[in-house]
């Protein structure tokens, strides 16, 4: 399974705070983004971060996900 | 002795934090803090709470991995970091930074560093809550 997790502004969009995919060989957590963004097209218009089990992640990042992995989809950071 | 790192929703003391930072070493000669409070007004509102919401594991990593960088770059003898969750109301404390080093200019900087590098890697929203309805606040450079 892959844990999917939105926060602050992102969250207040999708409606949701988490939600699991079904794991398969091969997924990268930009597989993940597309299914996510067919789901929840709006609210992804204001993702500008993406971490996976919590460390930020870039486009070029393309390691296959390992079952049990958490994806985290946010908005531009606005603590302090 | 509480962490020198942590989110916390309960309020902090800006003088327990500096009494925990002198008592970790007599090397100290110079301690600079940044305090962030709740502004009751923003982008012509009234504000009257602000609420936080974090990935915490991830934000927890990022402000301790900044205070060991800190410490390294700016050659600094301790530093805490303390930030509240939850909700706060107008002239509340949000965000404590405190550094200490031998001499007052490294302190200073990575005080100034640190608040600069949190704002920019420590995964936290906040939210103004005004009598207009609730906004997300856009970061700030």
């Amino acid at each position: 399974m892959i844990r999917v997790l939105f926060f602050g502004p992102v969250a207040e969009r999708v409606g949701l705070r988490q939600t699991d995919l079904p794991f398969r060989e091969g997924l990268r957590w930009q597989d993940v983004r597309d299914e996510m963004r067919t789901r929840h097209g709006e609210a992804f218009a204001f993702v500008a971060i993406v971490a996976v089990n919590g460390v930020r992640v870039s486009e070029q990042h393309n390691t296959p996900l390992t079952d049990g992995a958490e994806i985290a989809f946010m908005s531009n950071f606005s603590g302090g | 002795m509480s962490a020198v790192v942590r989110l916390q929703e309960e309020d902090f003391s800006l003088d327990t934090e500096i009494v925990a930072l002198r008592a970790s070493s007599q090397r100290i000669g110079g301690i600079a803090t940044f305090l962030g409070c709740a502004r009751d007004f923003s982008e012509g509102r009234q504000v009257s709470e602000i609420s936080f919401d974090a990935y915490q594991p991830m934000a927890l990593a990022e402000m301790e991995k900044l205070r060991l960088d800190a410490i390294e770059r700016f050659s600094l003898i301790d530093a805490r970091l303390v930030h509240r969750l939850g909700t706060v109301r107008a002239g509340d404390n949000i965000v404590l930074i405190a550094t200490g080093a031998e001499h007052r200019a490294p302190a200073l900087e990575a005080c100034r560093w640190l608040i600069d590098e949190l704002k920019a890697r420590a995964p936290i929203w906040k939210k103004e809550i005004t009598p207009q309805g609730d906004a997300w606040v856009t970061p700030h450079p």
